[in-house]
């Protein structure tokens, strides 16, 4: 098969370049990530992120033939030759297909990723409902990889100021959660014209979201919360 | 609710969207079932004070949807702050300008 | 390490990306916009002239639907429907209405044709 990656090299002082690779599956061999191992087994100069291999970790998003997502979860059946690997857009890039996610994991811990005290703290476990904790599901098993913010055209235009799809979705996972005390504070937070106002619903954070989550639903539903709350 | 916040604008988007459509569904049935275009029915029609005030109450929510329309896309696209300020100053003149051209037009065809 | 953290590149070729089809609605929903900004003082303009008597409202409509002006108000009309469609499909998204990706793929694509549709039809000189 026939790859094209993305190739940057900081020590070298040269601009990025696209380097071909043709390397062919072995038996097992199923998703993009196979490829992207046998490549660094033939040059062991090319750089990327990898760890559980399964769609958990969310180390190895990147930019694959012009969309976000995960290399071990993209199926080599059905990807347009040459595959062209690209790292995740608008982030600085480390090497390769690395790039730098403090930006990102800035955003994550400005929403404060954690539950805030009501009060004291209970004696026991916070117990919670079936019910309300069914409101957590499809929020709770985001593995910030990265994909959603990264291909926003949003986050393109203000990095720094716009949360992005990922800390948004987060922002509403305690929003909604019934243990969270804070709920008034965390709207008070993102009822600002950047940290959530710049997403104008384009949906491509759901697109291209590896784990089938959907972040423009979570941020339709803090503009929802928002508005309940002042009318 | 807070006035300086992301929120307002927002909303504001939206109201004066659902106002938009509402006339544009009026003028299109109205197209549709050959009512305005003749210069006797246009006229009485602009030239009535529930007209008149109709036109300019809905040339202000245009005025009041573009303006932050423009100025979103002057928060994406804009980054140098005195070139973003220059540009939607020269928006909100344009709007203003056209709006007030509107009233006196309106004004003269009204009293006329 | 600060020596790179300046100078590092990043990849955002807005060229090199496939979009999906809400993207597309969306930059149209914003084109658009900007375009029919632009014609508002055309519109005010027009309606000053079509009031001034009943010939000037005669030549005003004769001139609005000559072929040199078909052109610009085949593209006023498309960005009116796409504007409008794309409108209305974020309001109802707003709403909790078809903000799921199978319904926003379907009504996105469905916003496009229909501006399509609607250029179409003012180009082939139909009126409402």
């Amino acid at each position: 098969m026939h790859l094209r990656i993305y190739r940057y090299d900081p020590d070298s002082g040269s601009a990025p370049t696209m380097q071909d690779y043709t390397v062919e599956p072995e038996a097992g061999d199923r998703k993009l990530l196979d490829l992207l191992v046998r490549v660094k087994s033939v040059d062991d100069s090319l750089s990327f992120r990898r760890s559980c291999r399964e769609g958990i970790c969310g180390s190895d998003g990147m930019n694959i033939n012009g969309r976000n997502g995960l290399a071990c979860l993209t199926p080599i059946d059905g990807l347009a030759e040459p595959v062209t690997i690209r790292p995740l857009p608008g982030l600085p890039v480390v090497r390769d297909l690395i790039v730098d996610m403090t930006q990102f994991f800035t955003h994550y811990s400005a929403i404060k990723p954690y539950l805030i005290e009501k009060g004291p703290p209970p004696e026991r476990e916070r117990l919670q409902t079936p019910v309300d904790r069914e409101k957590l599901d499809g929020l709770y098993e985001c593995i910030l990889c990265a994909c959603c913010s990264t291909f926003c055209p949003s986050f393109w235009w203000n990095p720094d100021k716009f949360l992005g799809p990922a800390a948004l979705l987060q922002a509403y996972r305690f929003i909604v959660d019934s243990r969270d005390g804070a709920t008034a504070e965390r709207l008070d937070y993102l009822d600002d014209v950047y940290r959530l106002f710049r997403c104008r619903s384009i949906m491509n954070c759901t697109e291209v979201c590896p784990k089938g989550l959907s972040p423009s639903h979570a941020i339709e539903q803090i503009r929802q919360a928002l508005l309940s709350r002042s009318l | 609710m807070r006035v300086f916040s992301g929120q307002v604008p927002w909303l504001l988007q939206r109201l004066t969207a659902l106002f938009l459509i509402a006339a544009l569904l009026v003028i299109f049935i109205a197209l549709l079932f050959g009512v305005l275009p003749d210069y006797a029915s246009w006229r009485a029609f602009v030239t009535s004070s529930h007209g008149a005030t109709i036109v300019f109450v809905s040339y202000l929510a245009v005025c009041t949807h573009a303006w932050i329309g423009v100025r979103d896309v002057l928060l994406d696209y804009v980054k140098p702050l005195p070139l973003r300020l220059l540009l939607l100053m020269a928006i909100s003149v344009l709007l203003a300008a056209t709006a007030i051209r509107l009233l006196l037009v309106l004004g003269a065809a009204l009293f006329v | 390490m600060h020596k790179h953290a300046t100078s590092r590149p990043r990849f955002l070729n807005l060229l090199q990306m496939r979009y999906p089809v809400g993207a597309i609605v969306s930059i149209g929903h914003r084109l658009s916009g900007l375009l029919l900004i632009a014609a508002l003082p055309a519109l005010v303009i027009g309606l000053e002239w079509s009031l001034r008597s009943e010939a000037d409202f005669r030549q005003m409509c004769e001139v609005l639907w000559s072929p040199w002006a078909r052109g610009a108000l085949v593209l006023m009309i498309w960005a009116l429907a796409h504007h409008v469609a794309a409108g209305v499909r974020h309001l109802l998204m707003d709403a909790g209405v078809g903000s799921r990706l199978p319904r926003a793929r379907a009504s996105a694509r469905l916003a496009i044709v229909f501006a399509v549709l609607c250029a179409l039809a003012a180009a082939a000189g139909w009126r409402p």
